[in-house]
């Protein structure tokens, strides 16, 4: 067993556990604080990349994964409704639906007007959408009261009761509720007013209160009569992976190169401008926490290296007397703070694993964030990989503070460090 | 053999500039064992750092068995770990380490297998009479135990020269005896040349030749003629003067 021993721990890790064991306090100290750091980094770490992926899976499953448009078109407004529609989609959206990473393809109508109860109107921001795309949406959409559009072509389906979900606070400042009917107007694509009723067939939250308050979806073939035009605004290209975006990208690039009509592809992260400005600003919060933390494991770990420095004054010594070159004893004391970080981080690591597993038991929610009306449940990702990045970070500050401390001991005269006391 | 030639060390303080050393010389033969006496302030620890390869700022010429001694500070640490050994009057014993692997250090050192450390240390703990302490960590032995400890450290590798430093002040008259004993026949047994500094005239007497220093200057280079074991007078004086301002009068 000792020779087992002896064979797997080497005599210097041996050694600089020995030495690290002289002053338990000290030693356990600066092990919690690199643990607490490991374990701060970790986690927050792990809830930045919760935030980034959901905010990514959010916004991919809300505008889809790629975007078919007029090249420019969330460039330039338009000055009539889809002025820069595309036309005739069908053909290219058969075409698309047939690669294997694309999970649907779904052409939508952006379009503006006024909507009213027959007592009450509101200025209305609407979505001309297929059925399917409320379950690529998927849980992103909170439908509080009744249910998504239907399908038209159900037996179900009553083409003379067309229908419209309504935001929720569209709905309430309106005063209507499902089964109600509300007369939708909008400027056609010749500049003529059309109006159509429609019966209220679902109350739904994005969770955020301006969009809540303006937002309402149509079916696309309802929206085309209204607008009395045959064109569509985009068209959704919904991917079962995020990660395949770049190559399903590549693929729809060369099917729209051989339309007639001139063609563009916008990935998802160009239009995700709330994912990018989340992400930005936690970038620069973790990065300034990542700064403080990393000081202060500096500053703890060259404290503690310092002090067992300074004591082991005489003994470095002898060590040197015995025939020790400096580098050689340097080494010893860095061995000494890489086990330190090593312990430390794997503590760390080991809390920061405990926490999301607790999360994912207890579900503690979050107050809603900025500007959006729902908590969310808090989650913490746990990534091996952002936990060997915060060791390895750890590490490199404790080997460097290590370092500096040994090198300043090793530089005294021998004669001097010997009498030392 | 060792050769000192005009040995010259001082020591700048501010404006001032101490003599340590002035133009000492002398040789050693191979196997002797050497004291080296004289009051506190003599230049002795001086001296025995020089020859120890410890200090290298010095004017003067020393060779060991015909070689000069390197002043870069590499080589000499790397002459250290072959061909000397040291003895230190606190002991100076990695206190993290066993007896067992506190000898075996400086064959770690020079590149011995683990078999080999473990067997000459071992060997060396049995000369020394400590066989039944090797797993014992020197805060649980004596001070006798862990000079024992280190000479057996000092000598494990077979050096050519061993410094010792006081080697006898820590410890009773007793131990004192039986670790010059021991560093005496393992020194005859190795041919291990000795040089020890020392106040002990008992370990004075014990040696082959002494050197004396006297205001950093060879005072006397000779053979051993003490009264031993030393008059009541003479340890009077030695107790008296601990750090002995004045010269102790070592001969008759």
């Amino acid at each position: 067993m000792g020779k087992l021993v002896g064979f797997l721990i080497p005599d210097t890790l041996r050694l600089a556990w020995l030495n690290l064991r002289r002053n338990q306090r000290r030693s356990s100290l600066s092990i919690i604080i690199v643990a607490i750091t490991v374990f701060a980094l970790v986690s927050t770490g792990g809830f930045g990349l919760y935030t980034y992926d959901s905010l990514k899976q959010a916004t991919a499953r809300d505008i889809g994964h790629l975007i078919i448009s007029t090249p420019g078109y969330f460039e330039i407004d338009e000055e009539m409704p889809l002025a820069n529609g595309l036309e005739q989609p069908q053909q290219l959206i058969n075409k698309i639906v047939t690669l294997d990473s694309v999970r649907g393809v779904q052409p939508s109508i952006d379009f503006t007007g006024l909507i009213s109860n027959g007592n009450k109107s509101a200025i209305y921001v609407g979505r001309g959408v297929n059925e399917r795309e409320f379950d690529m949406k998927g849980p992103f959409l909170d439908i509080r009261e009744g249910k998504t559009l239907s399908n038209t072509h159900s037996s179900r389906y009553d083409q003379a009761e067309p229908e419209v979900m309504l935001g929720v606070d569209l709905a309430r400042n309106l005063n209507v509720t499902i089964g109600d009917w509300v007369t939708l107007l909008a400027t056609t694509t010749d500049g003529a007013l059309n109006a159509y009723d429609f019966r209220v067939h679902g109350i739904f939250s994005t969770g955020v209160p301006e969009l809540d308050k303006r937002q309402l979806y149509l079916h696309i073939d309802s929206t085309q009569s209204l607008l009395n035009s045959n064109k569509v605004s985009t068209v959704s290209v919904f991917l079962f992976d995020l990660e395949q975006t770049a190559p399903a990208s590549e693929k729809i690039s060369k099917l729209i190169a051989s339309q007639s009509q001139p063609l563009e592809l916008t990935p998802w992260n160009v239009r995700a401008f709330y994912y990018q400005n989340v992400k930005s600003l936690y970038d620069r919060i973790f990065g300034i926490m990542g700064m403080i933390m990393a000081m202060v494991v500096f500053v703890s770990l060259f404290n503690t290296m310092t002090m067992s420095v300074t004591e082991r004054t005489r003994e470095i010594g002898t060590l040197s007397a015995l025939g020790n070159l400096p580098n050689e004893i340097i080494a010893g004391f860095i061995r000494e703070a890489g086990l330190l970080a090593l312990v430390g981080s794997l503590l760390g690591t080991i809390a920061a694993a405990l926490l999301t597993l607790f999360l994912m038991i207890a579900e503690v929610q979050m107050p809603p964030p900025p500007g959006m009306t729902q908590g969310y449940p808090l989650t913490i990702y746990f990534s091996l990989g952002l936990a060997a990045l915060a060791t390895l970070g750890v590490l490199t500050i404790c080997l460097v503070a290590a370092y500096l401390s040994a090198r300043k001991g090793v530089q005294k005269p021998i004669t001097e460090a010997l009498i030392h006391v | 053999m060792i050769v000192f030639n005009h040995i010259q060390r001082h020591y700048q303080f501010g404006n001032q500039t101490v003599q340590a050393l002035s133009d000492v010389s002398g040789e050693i033969q191979t196997g002797e064992m050497v004291a080296l006496c004289g009051p506190s302030g003599s230049g002795k620890s001086t001296l025995l750092n020089i020859l120890g390869l410890l200090d290298m700022q010095y004017q003067g010429e020393v060779s060991l068995d015909g070689s000069a001694l390197p002043k870069q500070a590499k080589h000499a640490a790397m002459l250290r770990r072959t061909q000397l050994g040291f003895i230190f009057q606190r002991f100076n014993l990695i206190p993290v380490m066993s007896a067992l692997e506190n000898v075996a250090y400086p064959l770690l050192l020079n590149g011995f297998d683990k078999k080999q450390q473990r067997y000459k240390a071992e060997q060396m703990l049995d000369w020394v009479g400590l066989s039944d302490f090797i797993h014992h960590r020197p805060d649980h032995l004596s001070g006798g135990q862990q000079q024992r400890v280190a000479i057996a450290r000092a000598l494990v590798h077979k050096p050519s020269l061993v410094i010792a430093d006081e080697p006898t002040a820590s410890l009773d008259s007793k131990t004192a005896n039986l670790v010059v004993d021991i560093m005496k026949n393992l020194g005859q047994e190795m041919g291990t040349t000795f040089i020890v500094a020392t106040h002990d005239i008992r370990m004075a007497s014990r040696c082959d030749r002494t050197i004396e220093l006297l205001d950093g200057k060879l005072n006397r280079f000779d053979n051993n003629q003490f009264d031993f074991p030393p008059s009541e007078a003479h340890l009077r004086e030695a107790q008296n003067k601990p750090n002995g301002r004045e010269v102790i009068s070592w001969a008759n």
